[in-house]
């Protein structure tokens, strides 16, 4: 490798926050036309990482260097000005605000001191054609689904000529298919001398993309290596130990049903759901994004209403769109966007753990907050959640460690029946482990789980049966002995019967949820 | 100076609590800079009775305060706590007044309907899904309204069995400061410890995750509103009880002042954050400016400017100890993109340049105190005879020319006068006239805001030996050695003179009203209406208050033109609702429509000049400052004064317009 074909060098950065070691002599280069994978569990100091490149925070110590001369970044213009351009998970896009006017904010093309849509729609338009997005650039960009944001993301970097884009886990919130698009459009960058950073927690997707990868593990680089190096050794390198089983699931006998479903329809948003979840069991719930599973977890737990149908649990029929009657007999929800509607972000651990059982542990209108704190003080220590304390902030945790408080809070419930949307989405291999001995415990107890993923992976190594979702309806059932990937996949992309009043609007109402995590 | 004080303290004890106190609350340091620069200003700051004050006169605010902290803590706002606290009030003394309902009844109505007010805002956000912002804007002005509509625009006088939650226990112990303490605990005990307290941090947090894990949201909205109406139910009750009188106008824009307390105190306007304790010290930072201005003398114009840059400098304060102060700043900025990328930076820069960030702001805040009051206030010689005077406000050329009379007479006669500005407020003129009394001033010159609101204080100085002089108004309930003022009922009858025989003795006419419940605008309407019973041939066709102000006087005129084409001639109970007029009739004004005005300011002046205002009833302003502060002067020295002196009044047409201007 020729120093000229190097974009960017990071040599013995440290930086701490108070009482946190975040990154600690870790060193990372990047060169012309590579797609260069950065690897490591939440925590790891990823983040940290790229946000020092992209001008957010400033090292305590070692050097970063630009086409080998040493830079200071101090602000998002300073690397801006060095063709640094950084697509965060949660994007940086207003959403009231035209394509166009969202590419170039801040830098719209003007004339005579005022905007020149013309030429900034014209101009707009290119940069969508040239990452094979098909929008209109006076299209709002809240119209837009997710993988469509992340199109205009990276045309938003194409039009500051970045020479250096990092993508923060791009794919995390991408089905399959838009997964190939997003690969396809790395793949031409990369051959257009683009360096790429990219953030993965989906160990397959190196050996199709990347090039080289760099590991980090608890603020350090512990390993460089090649894309081609099998997974299990890239987790022994993330985790410092190995992982025998990436799915290891226990199943018991299944008992009664707990939950049973019957013939439930919401106008525009699914129809004729019936299912039953027995003792012991995981459920999956599978389906490309967009399918309905969403709505029909939200719709089962009382988050939104339906029209027809009926939810029982252990027989008793329970009440429409009333979240506390379905949290009494015994359901709990754990939702998809964890921030957006988990957690109380700027509230303690012992808080968000708390908030379920306030009602229970309130008498005569005052809080027992002593128990309150035992009860958190025990359940986080049984779910292993890293923290400082228990007055911890959880916005300062890692996902996996957030996620475990969503589930934390349910679990001091007492939930029987525990749905799981995306559990692990965003959380790191040795966390979604915990997460997966974790249902295992809930169902040798003899409680029940329904896991609705994107991952189909997780789905087929963790689920005792597999329902199929498509457009609305549930296109199947599969036992976890018949349920492949292909067979899951056939039943997904089965098209609803004609006539039916789900498939034209459904999918726009996914789309509008979509953005809510930003 | 102020900052060597303040390094001294930590070494006194519990120093390291102390310090951490002080460095984890920034609203508190801010408490105390202020205490400190305030009693290095000023020697009359630091006595026992002028904390007093100060507690009482933060009482109705941080009460108000209390309640708006549930409604931002959970994520809303609540702008109606002003109007609702009016609305109790008058309520209450109305039930007491009319109906003869025992007063502890009358008590807990007033309660409930704060309570319903809230519950009408709690119904409207949670069920009827109006954002907060307006539901509360709305009820504003409902309440306010309705407070008007049950007084008929007057005060009523307050039951004097309720009086004594404005009074003292044992002589010394003010009742508001006790009632501001006790609900100070509920709401501590409320957020901290009951249910629905943790629901407000939780909403406020995370509304949707609040929702999913089974708190019933729109309930607990409910109450939260309720919880804030009945607190400002509580505040009302206390405000009408300090000045024996329950004001409809009362606690106008207080609900700013309550936003501002809890904000300052380190609440955050997105929710989810806020305590008791930090309510009560910005409740207290905002009654400790206002207390020390006064007695520093620092000039009413520049009291506000000085507030303002107080309430941004603590706010800036608690925001840089944050921003600083949190935990992994770098994980925290999860949501830092781009954008954020500026604000990211400053948490970078090492422990040594936050904390001398944070110690510039506590310079500049203090220095901005020092600074303004020495550059503001008057010097003070220190053996001069010091005379104070609370105008009803500033924001009108009549009143800033009765200053301007009394300066010059002060000035004069080599007296120090310090003069403060109500602005309108009856309860801020009862804090200023308690001012006056506590630092020991030779005599009080008063231009109320309401005649029986500034009873109580003027008591106060009544009981302290310290004579008062009433200016324009009059002052009920109490000893006012003199009161000089013009004729507001005669210049009435003189207007209604004037005008009837320039129409001619017949036609129609329309009438401006001023601010409603105000006497001056009671007294000019009486006057009028009394002076027209001469004319039966002149109809009324249309009679609107437009609140003194010229910008409404031109709406309001606006507006009854569109009704009322055909008309001969127009009252305006002052000049610049006058003005306003004028501007509505364009050319009409002067030609074929007679306006008359009151007060004679020099606009008007002009106006009568030009010929467009047909006349004004002229007071002279300047006169009776002049003559104000010669009575007070006479009446320190312990001389006889008149009870009455009469300022006369004229009418000034374009004939004899020459001699007044």
């Amino acid at each position: 490798m020729s120093s000229q074909d190097e974009l960017l060098r990071v040599e013995g950065v440290r930086k701490t926050f108070p009482g946190v070691v975040a990154l600690d002599s870790v060193d990372f280069d990047l060169r012309r036309g590579e797609v260069h994978v950065l690897l490591g569990e939440n925590g790891a100091g990823k983040s940290t990482l790229i946000k020092l490149l992209s001008g957010a925070h400033r090292p305590d110590r070692g050097r970063v260097l630009a086409d080998g001369r040493e830079v200071r970044i101090d602000s998002a213009q300073d690397a801006e000005g060095l063709g640094i351009a950084t697509i965060h998970q949660e994007f940086n896009l207003v959403p009231d605000l035209t394509v166009a006017e969202n590419i170039y904010l801040g830098r719209q093309p003007r004339r005579f001191g005022l905007i020149d849509r013309r030429r900034m729609e014209r101009d707009a338009a290119e940069l969508l054609t040239r990452v094979g997005l098909d929008v209109s650039p006076r299209a709002r960009v809240r119209e837009l689904g997710i993988a469509r944001l992340q199109m205009v993301e990276i045309a938003k970097a194409l039009s500051l000529e970045a020479r250096v884009l990092i993508m923060d886990e791009p794919t995390a919130v991408l089905t399959a298919g838009e997964v190939e698009t997003l690969f396809a459009l790395v793949r031409q960058l990369r051959s257009e001398g683009v360096g790429i950073v990219f953030i993965t927690h989906h160990l397959e997707e190196i050996a199709a993309l990347g090039d080289r990868v760099t590991v980090l593990r608890d603020g350090r680089s512990v390993g460089r290596v090649s894309a081609s190096t099998p997974e299990n050794e890239l987790v022994r390198l993330m985790v410092g130990r190995s992982i025998d089983q990436q799915y290891p699931r226990e199943r018991p006998e299944a008992g009664e049903p707990l939950l049973a479903v019957r013939g439930l329809s919401r106008a525009g948003a699914f129809s004729d759901i019936s299912f039953e979840v027995r003792a012991g069991e995981v459920v999956g719930l599978a389906g490309l994004v967009g399918a309905g599973r969403t709505e029909v977890a939200r719709a089962v737990f009382g988050a939104d209403p339906y029209d027809t149908g009926t939810v029982e649990v252990l027989g008793d029929r329970l009440p429409g769109h009333d979240v506390v009657a379905a949290m009494r007999a015994g359901i709990g929800l754990v939702p998809e966007d964890r921030k957006g509607q988990g957690l109380l972000l700027d509230a303690s651990v012992q808080e968000n753990l708390g908030l379920v059982t306030l009602r229970s542990a309130t008498r005569a209108g005052l809080v027992d907050l002593a128990a309150q704190r035992t009860a958190a003080e025990r359940i986080s220590g049984q779910l292993g959640v890293r923290m400082a304390g228990l007055h911890q902030h959880v916005r300062t945790l890692s996902g996996g460690n957030q996620q475990k408080v969503v589930i934390g809070k349910w679990l001091l419930a007492d939930t029987r029946v525990l749905i799981l949307d995306e559990p692990t989405r965003g959380v790191d291999v040795g966390a979604k482990v915990e997460i997966y001995q974790l249902v295992n415990e809930l169902t040798a107890a003899g409680h029940a789980v329904l896991m609705i993923s994107s991952d189909l992976p997780e789905v087929l190594g963790m689920s005792d049966r597999v329902l199929v979702m498509a457009q609305g309806r549930l296109a199947g059932e599969l036992p976890a002995e018949q349920a492949t990937q292909d067979a899951v996949m056939a039943l997904a992309v089965a098209t609803a019967p004609p006539g039916s009043p789900v498939s034209e609007t459904e999918p726009g109402t996914k789309e509008e949820e979509g953005p809510r995590g930003q | 100076m102020a900052s060597d004080t303040l390094r001294k303290a930590p070494g006194t004890g519990g120093s390291r609590d102390l310090r951490r106190l002080l460095l984890e609350n920034g609203a508190l340091t801010a408490l105390l800079v202020l205490l400190v620069a305030m009693s290095l200003l000023s020697g009359d700051f630091l006595t026992t009775q002028n904390l007093l004050n100060v507690g009482v006169q933060a009482a109705v605010v941080a009460i108000l305060a209390f309640g708006v902290t549930f409604v931002i803590v959970s994520g809303g706002i609540d702008l109606s706590v002003g109007s609702v606290a009016a609305l109790s009030a008058t309520f209450m003394a109305w039930m007491a007044a009319n109906d003869g309902v025992p007063v502890w009844l009358a008590v807990l109505l007033a309660i409930a309907v704060g309570l319903a007010c809230g519950l009408v805002n709690g119904v409207l956000i949670s069920y009827g899904k109006l954002p907060p912002f307006i539901a509360t804007l709305a009820m504003l002005s409902i309440g306010r309204g309705l407070s008007l509509v049950i007084s008929q625009g007057s005060p009523i006088a307050f039951p004097e069995s309720v009086s004594f939650l404005g009074d003292t226990l044992g002589g010394w112990l003010p009742v508001p400061l006790l009632v501001m303490a006790g609900m100070g605990l509920v709401t501590a005990v409320i957020l901290a410890r009951t249910y629905i307290g943790r629901s407000m941090y939780a909403i406020g947090g995370n509304e949707e995750a609040a929702r999913l894990s089974g708190l019933r949201v729109n309930r607990q909205k409910l109450a939260i509103y309720a919880l804030s109406g009945l607190f400002a139910a509580v505040a009302g009750i206390v405000l009408a009880s300090r000045l024996s009188s329950a004001q409809p106008q009362a606690a106008q824009g207080y609900e700013l002042d309550a936003i501002a307390a809890v904000v300052i105190g380190g609440a955050s306007l997105a929710g989810g954050v806020g305590k008791a304790s930090g309510t009560l010290i910005g409740a207290l930072i905002l009654a400790v400016l206002r207390n020390g201005l006064n007695l520093m003398s620092v000039s009413a114009f520049w009291q506000q400017v000085v507030i303002g840059v107080v309430i941004a400098l603590a706010v800036l304060l608690d925001t840089l100890r944050r921003r600083t102060g949190a935990t992994g700043g770098g994980a925290g900025g999860g949501s830092g993109g781009i954008l954020g990328g500026s604000g990211g930076s400053g948490g970078s820069s090492g422990g040594r340049g936050r904390a001398l960030l944070r110690g510039g702001v506590a310079v500049a805040c203090v220095a901005a105190v020092i600074g303004a009051v020495s550059l503001l206030s008057p010097g003070s010689g220190s053996g001069t005879t010091k005379v104070g005077m609370s105008l009803s406000t500033l924001n009108n050329p009549f009143f800033v020319q009765m200053r301007d009379g009394a300066e010059a007479e002060a000035k004069a006669a080599g007296v120090e006068l310090t003069v403060t500005d109500a602005q309108n407020d009856a309860s801020q003129q009862a804090n200023q006239l308690q001012n006056f009394t506590s630092s020991g001033v030779e005599a009080i010159i008063v231009n109320p805001v309401d005649s029986d609101a500034a009873g109580a204080s003027v008591r106060g100085a009544n009981q302290a030996e310290i004579p008062v002089i009433a200016a324009d108004r009059g002052v009920n309930g109490a000893e006012a050695e003199a009161l000089v003022t013009s004729d507001n009922e005669e210049g009435g009858r003189l207007a209604a003179r004037t005008l009837a025989e320039e129409i001619g003795g017949e036609g129609r006419i329309i009438v401006l009203q001023g601010t409603p419940g105000t006497s001056a605008s009671r007294e000019r309407g009486a006057g009028f209406a009394d002076g027209l019973a001469d004319y039966p041939g002149i109809e009324v066709v249309a009679q609107q208050p437009a609140d003194f102000d010229r910008t409404k006087g031109l709406d309001v005129m606006t507006n009854l033109l569109q009704a009322n084409r055909d008309i001969d001639g127009v009252f305006a109970e002052n000049d610049e609702m006058a003005l306003g007029a004028i501007r509505a009739l364009g050319d009409r004004a002067g030609d074929d429509v007679a306006v008359i005005g009151f007060d004679g300011t020099p606009d008007g002046l002009a106006a009568v000049e030009e010929g467009t205002l047909f006349a004004s009833i002229a007071q002279q302003p300047a006169e009776l400052g002049r003559i104000a502060v010669q009575n007070a002067l006479r009446a320190a020295d312990g001389e006889d004064v008149e009870d009455v002196v009469k300022v006369p009044v004229k009418v000034v047409t374009e004939e004899n317009v020459g001699e007044f201007s």
